[in-house]
């Protein structure tokens, strides 16, 4: 992204340029390894064991999907430069597929969340032909419609009851224990998937097209490709997050399904974490999930209000959210994608 | 024949409407290079502050323009000066997330300060029709808001045409660094490009309480409007908005209240992807 300062003024965006000669500390290798692996298992074991109350499960589920969600998102946006509004059209996709696997179907769960995750693909694949003439805001704003007009349709679609929603009916229904572990595995292999992808040379690829399209493809990036193996690798996840999500939810109408709320919150994570770094979208979606409980519980519907507050103060003062101020100042990085010649 | 004669008239009625809710956005688009997702707020944020003003002073919804119109312009200028100009030093996407996030604290406030209920700004006119020849009738209504739109869109021509404010703004939209070397304030131009969209806010919003019912969540959908007349018409391009406009119009008054509203995001989409510039861009 070219910056060129509209009011004629010096490029205020010299801080970038002198940190790059700095020192940055990497925190990854073994000692990373095990402390990933310690909180992982000690995640699996306390859920799967008990020790954790449904209303903790819940919380902790939320969370990892929410990660999930964000992380996703930041792949796209933050390292790739696709800034999608409208990653509802997978959730909602994801979030029906399962309800009419299940209710009118009579199907297993988990067949729900293979065609959610099917036919995200296959959307993707198509949308990814219209969306990839665009750049920018025209990107943004098209993902947006886009979600809208599957509201629209659905809304209107008598197949799935149009605007009153449908219930899920798994049979049996799992239980809040199995919900958390399908979520928790879920967010790790995104996390995974998302780590190593940006670790390959396609993920180099990615962070230089998102800097200098131009450039990146005059030595040898192959854009269109590029861009497309993470657009249906977002889809996929964030369709799958989707389904767990109404696996716990129970129902599912158009409005919510397709709705610009969920944008919001990834939006949200993501700007607070630090757009750009990897675990920018796991703090942010922990401050979102607590703040959202803690926020429902004020009278009326602050929710949205101080969120969206908070962002904008976050853009204006933190530009790059919490994870990302404090690896520039203190000059390190946790699970840097970058490759640093070894001194 | 007289069926689509009449869909003809209704279509460029309504289209009239829809060029005035994208006519402020396409201004800040083409201006400021900013993509303004509050502007559906901001229609709704002058539905409602026509519909109480018209309630509370019991005069027609349309004499209330001379206290809102004004006071978006003040809000829009100070919203430009105070905030938006320090983000877009960030670059682009920081400023429209920026708006994004503008766009949900307006639409929760408007939702505790006016409740979730339906809006509508009544006029005595609201029933009456002129009949006219073979059948057709205009409803007077229309007509009116009709009116008030060109109007607006016609005013805000001459201002950029014929004032020195107006061609700051164009020779700012051509070329930021040339105008500012010129000895234009960008700052300055910016706050009153974001004034004057605000106050055609108003004015849309005046047009959508006037003809539809509104709730503090309708934002969205006027946005969404306004940006598919901003994309099909072209960016910053006044007229193609009215061209636009018009085509939104037909399709929706076509598709009917099912499909009409598919038929534009569907026609929005396929614009974008194969013409992005727009109609009647530079």
């Amino acid at each position: 992204m070219k910056k060129l300062d509209i009011f004629g003024r010096k490029n205020a965006n010299t801080k970038s340029i002198t940190s790059g000669l700095k020192q940055v500390r990497v925190l990854d290798g073994m000692p990373m390894l095990i402390a990933c692996i310690v909180i992982v298992a000690a995640l699996y074991v306390l859920g799967a064991a008990g020790v954790l109350n449904s209303n903790t499960q819940r919380y902790l589920l939320k969370i990892f999907l929410y990660c999930t969600l964000g992380s996703m998102w930041n792949l796209m946006s933050g390292y790739t430069g696709m800034t999608s509004l409208g990653q509802q059209t997978f959730i909602g996709l994801a979030g029906y597929s399962l309800t009419v696997m299940t209710a009118t179907y009579a199907m297993s769960y988990w067949v729900g969340f293979l065609a959610g995750t099917v036919i995200s693909a296959i959307v993707s694949l198509i949308l990814a032909i219209i969306l990839f003439r665009m750049r920018g805001m025209y990107f943004a704003v098209a993902t947006w419609v886009i979600a809208e007009a599957l509201r629209t349709f659905f809304t209107s679609w008598k197949f799935v009851r149009q605007g009153a929603g449908m219930t899920v009916a798994a049979r049996p229904y799992p239980s809040t224990t199995t919900i958390y572990l399908i979520a928790l595995t879920l967010c790790i292999i995104a996390l995974v998937v998302i780590y190593f992808l940006l670790k390959s040379k396609v993920g180099l690829g990615l962070t230089a097209m998102r800097d200098d399209a131009d450039a990146a493809s005059s030595v040898g990036v192959d854009i269109f490709k590029s861009k497309l193996l993470v657009f249906v690798i977002c889809a996929i996840f964030t369709a799958l997050a989707g389904g767990v999500f109404y696996l716990n939810k129970g129902s599912i109408y158009p409005a919510g399904g397709f709705g610009i709320s969920w944008t919001v919150s990834i939006v949200f994570i993501v700007i607070i974490g630090g757009i750009g770094t990897m675990a920018g979208p796991v703090l942010g979606s922990i401050i979102y999930v607590i703040l959202e409980e803690q926020l429902a519980k004020l009278p009326g519907g602050w929710t949205n209000i101080v969120l969206g507050l908070i962002a904008i103060l976050v853009i204006l003062f933190l530009p790059d959210g919490i994870v990302g101020t404090l690896q520039k100042k203190f000059n390190f990085e946790i699970l840097s994608q970058k490759r640093f010649s070894k001194e | 024949m007289t069926t689509v004669i009449q869909m003809l008239i209704n279509g460029i009625l309504l289209g009239s409407v829809y060029a005035l809710l994208g006519v402020g956005m396409t201004m800040i688009f083409g201006i400021v290079k900013l993509t303004n997702l509050a502007h559906g707020e901001f229609i709704i944020i002058g539905a409602f502050g026509s519909t109480l003003l018209a309630q509370a002073l019991g005069v027609d919804p349309i004499l209330t323009l001379v206290i809102t119109v004004p006071m978006m312009f003040i809000a829009g200028v100070l919203l430009q000066t105070v905030l938006i100009n320090r983000v877009m030093l960030q670059g682009s996407e920081p400023a429209l997330l920026v708006t994004f996030g503008l766009s949900i604290i307006l639409k929760d406030a408007m939702l505790l300060l006016f409740t979730a209920d339906a809006r509508h700004a009544n006029v005595p006119y609201s029933t009456a029709t002129i009949r006219l020849p073979a059948g057709l009738h205009i409803a007077v209504l229309d007509l009116v808001v009709f009116a008030i739109s060109l109007a607006t869109i016609l005013i805000l021509t001459l201002f950029l045409r014929h004032t020195y404010m107006g061609r700051a703004i164009r020779a700012t939209s051509d070329d930021t660094a040339a105008a500012s070397l010129m000895g234009v304030s960008v700052r300055r131009t910016y706050g009153i490009a974001m004034g004057i969209a605000m106050a055609t806010a108003a004015v849309a919003g005046l047009g959508v309480g006037m003809r539809w019912t509104f709730y503090p969540s309708s934002g969205g959908d006027y946005l969404l409007i306004a940006f598919g007349v901003v994309v099909i018409g072209g960016m910053g391009s006044i007229p193609g908005t009215l061209v636009a406009g018009l085509i939104f119009g037909l399709a929706q008054v076509i598709g009917g209240a099912n499909y009409g509203m598919l038929i534009s995001y569907i026609l929005l989409i396929l614009m974008l992807a194969v013409r992005p510039q727009g109609l009647f861009s530079k």
